[in-house]
């Protein structure tokens, strides 16, 4: 199989998602501080922007579809959840899955006309470009229910009772309600992968024709995988408006979110499960470090977008994987031991 | 008044729009088609035009030398651009080099967005200098006038080349048939640089039109990229005169529906007909 495998043995592999998880989870004991809220929003987004590119890599990973609307799918979670939840007067807890079907149909919609139209990559990128500025369009326009571009205030996502019963402020509930998250999205990721799904999306990536021919329904694989990704996507709208306990149209902006999520997805390293997460907390921390320098921020992201497409396709994951294996010779030390 | 009359100057006013978005869908079918490329860095190239016209203009004084300059200049990015960044993404192919492509003018963009926008944060434009016309009671804006003139006299231009010199000849064989081109002498390669140059100029040229009549920031570039996609694919994407006339009816359009419906209406239909092109048409685009 591939890269992400090679350093497996199989302990690694399974080993993999609770040890991430673990060392996530203790982060905020040594970080968190409620007299210093900056430093755990940091965290937040990190963690927020780690689960849009884990979902990302999904559909653009695994079945080759780029979609430049992560903006407006994270917005239409995050708008479906609020005015919803408004409209019908319950928790936006419950009116999540509202918000995150909402994108999980569009984004299958997509995939499912893109498959039938025999769309390539480049007109699959085209056409969620088209619906990304569309949307926000919309919720700019759309006034008398969005609020226009000021947008409005959202903050039913917190957990006071536990919050007060244990004695934390909202940045931790919140951080261990988006790690729950990532979890989920990580243990659905390596399901995806070691199932018939992550078989069939290979297949579909490496030869589409070949792949229908040996009798892998195409249009259903990609709806499929279009949809998954979406709906994650818009599950994580809503939390990330938690966050600033904010709903505006600028938030979920292509040059805010997609051109992060794009760049996090390649430095981390696409099709590997943990390249988001290491993707996300270096992207994060170089935009926190370059804040400073303002407008130069922007520039430096440009660059990086350039080079890394240009000369590290492969990214930071990967890369350390081939390290360990190739250099430390690990790779033929755990096969001994498995093979034993 | 009278309502007759305010649909002529809106058709006016709208097919000066509308050449303009032409101009921009003609730069970016013309490097997508020859090269395979979508350059989303398309409309900072049209906004550095209009920032270094505003600037030539206060140092030449006249529109005349500083239009000519901004373009010359932007044509020569755009040769710096061909010579560094697309050689790298030509060296690889087919969805590999497409993927590339989107990647590579994407960053492009954001690189130079961020770097305009350190120098110039605020809003430019560039006044043709033409005073408004009456007919039989018929306000003609002057900067319609000059954006019509202009642009005319550049399709006039590009016809002339694509159909009766060698050059235009050449681009137009690498477009049908690569291989067949190389066989005839013809270098494909080459042939992207001249077509990237002619994309960067054109689009120069058509952001200084564009500034005629709206304000622009840097942030605009974005969206002039955005318009020249959308009038690129409804054209057909590797169809100049499909571009011409796709830019044409849209600009016509967007006018119409945003002076009766609403501005963010008419951004709406924009994006409207470009999905519903791609998903009825999209055998058309390669």
């Amino acid at each position: 199989m591939s890269a992400q495998h090679t350093l497996s043995g199989l302990s690694w592999d399974r080993l993999r998602i609770p040890v991430v998880v673990a060392v996530l989870a203790v982060l905020p004991v040594f970080f968190f501080n409620p007299s210093y809220t900056y430093i755990s929003r940091l965290f937040i987004l990190a963690l927020v922007f780690a689960t849009l590119a884990l979902a990302l890599n999904i559909v653009f990973g695994h079945t080759d579809q780029l979609f430049l609307f992560v903006g407006a799918l994270t917005g239409l979670g995050a708008y479906g959840t609020a005015l919803t939840a408004d409209a019908l007067g319950v928790s936006p807890w419950l009116t999540m899955l509202i918000g995150a079907t909402l994108a999980g149909v569009l984004g299958g919609l997509v995939c499912y006309v893109a498959a039938r139209r025999r769309f390539t990559v480049i007109l699959i990128a085209i056409l969620t470009l088209a619906l990304q500025l569309a949307i926000i369009e919309t919720f700019v326009g759309a006034r008398d229910i969005t609020a226009g571009s000021t947008g409005f205030r959202f903050s039913g996502l917190g957990l006071e009772p536990l919050q007060n019963a244990l004695g934390v402020y909202d940045h931790v509930v919140l951080y261990y309600v988006v790690l729950a998250l990532l979890t989920g999205v990580m243990v659905l990721y390596h399901y995806i992968q070691h199932s018939k799904y992550g078989m069939a999306f290979d297949a579909i990536r490496q030869d589409e024709i070949a792949a229908e021919a040996i009798g892998v329904n195409v249009v259903r694989y990609k709806t499929l995988a279009g949809f998954t990704s979406a709906f994650i996507i818009g599950l994580v709208g809503p939390l990330y408006a938690q966050l600033d306990s904010l709903v505006l149209p600028a938030m979920f902006e292509f040059s805010v979110i997609d051109v992060l999520v794009l760049i996090i997805l390649i430095v981390g390293g696409i099709r590997t499960m943990l390249g988001p997460i290491v993707g996300a907390a270096v992207i994060v921390y170089i935009n926190e470090e370059l804040q400073a320098f303002g407008q130069w921020r922007t520039v430096v992201f440009g660059f990086l977008l350039i080079v890394l497409f240009l000369y590290f396709r492969s990214g930071i994951v990967p890369f350390l994987d081939d390290v360990l294996n190739e250099r430390l010779g690990l790779k033929s030390t755990i096969k001994s031991i498995v093979t034993d | 008044m009278d309502t007759g009359i305010q649909m002529i100057e809106l058709l006016v006013d709208g097919i000066s729009r509308g050449l303009v978005f032409a101009l921009l869908g003609v730069g970016i079918t013309v490097v997508f088609g020859l090269g395979g490329v979508l350059n989303l860095a398309l409309g900072v190239f049209s906004v550095i035009a209009i920032i270094l016209g505003v600037e030539l203009l206060g140092l030449t004084g006249t529109l005349f030398a500083a239009i000519p300059i901004a373009v010359l200049a932007v044509a020569l990015l755009g040769l710096a651009v061909d010579r560094s960044l697309l050689s790298l993404v030509y060296r690889s192919e087919g969805d590999e080099r497409i993927l590339l492509g989107i990647f590579t003018t994407l960053g492009l963009a954001t690189f130079l967005d961020g770097l305009l926008f350190i120098t110039y944060p605020s809003s430019y434009s560039l006044s043709s200098g033409i005073s408004s016309l009456s007919v039989a009671g018929i306000q003609i804006r002057g900067s319609s006038i000059a954006v019509i003139g202009v642009a005319v006299a550049v399709f006039a231009v590009l016809y002339y080349f694509f159909s009766r010199t060698y050059l235009g000849g050449a681009m137009r064989t690498v477009l049908q048939d690569e291989t067949g081109a190389i066989l005839c002498g013809i270098s494909p390669r080459r042939m992207r640089t001249y077509v990237f140059l002619l994309s960067t100029s054109i689009a120069g040229i058509a952001g200084i039109l564009y500034s005629f009549t709206f304000e622009v920031s840097v942030a605009t570039g974005f969206e002039l990229t955005i318009y020249a996609i959308i009038v690129s694919i409804v054209g057909g994407v590797t169809s100049v005169l499909g571009a011409a006339i796709a830019g044409l009816l849209l600009g016509i359009v967007v006018t119409f529906t945003s002076a009766f419906v609403g501005a963010y209406i008419s951004e709406i239909v924009l994006f409207g007909v470009a999905i519903a092109v791609l998903i009825v048409r999209p055998e058309q685009i390669k």
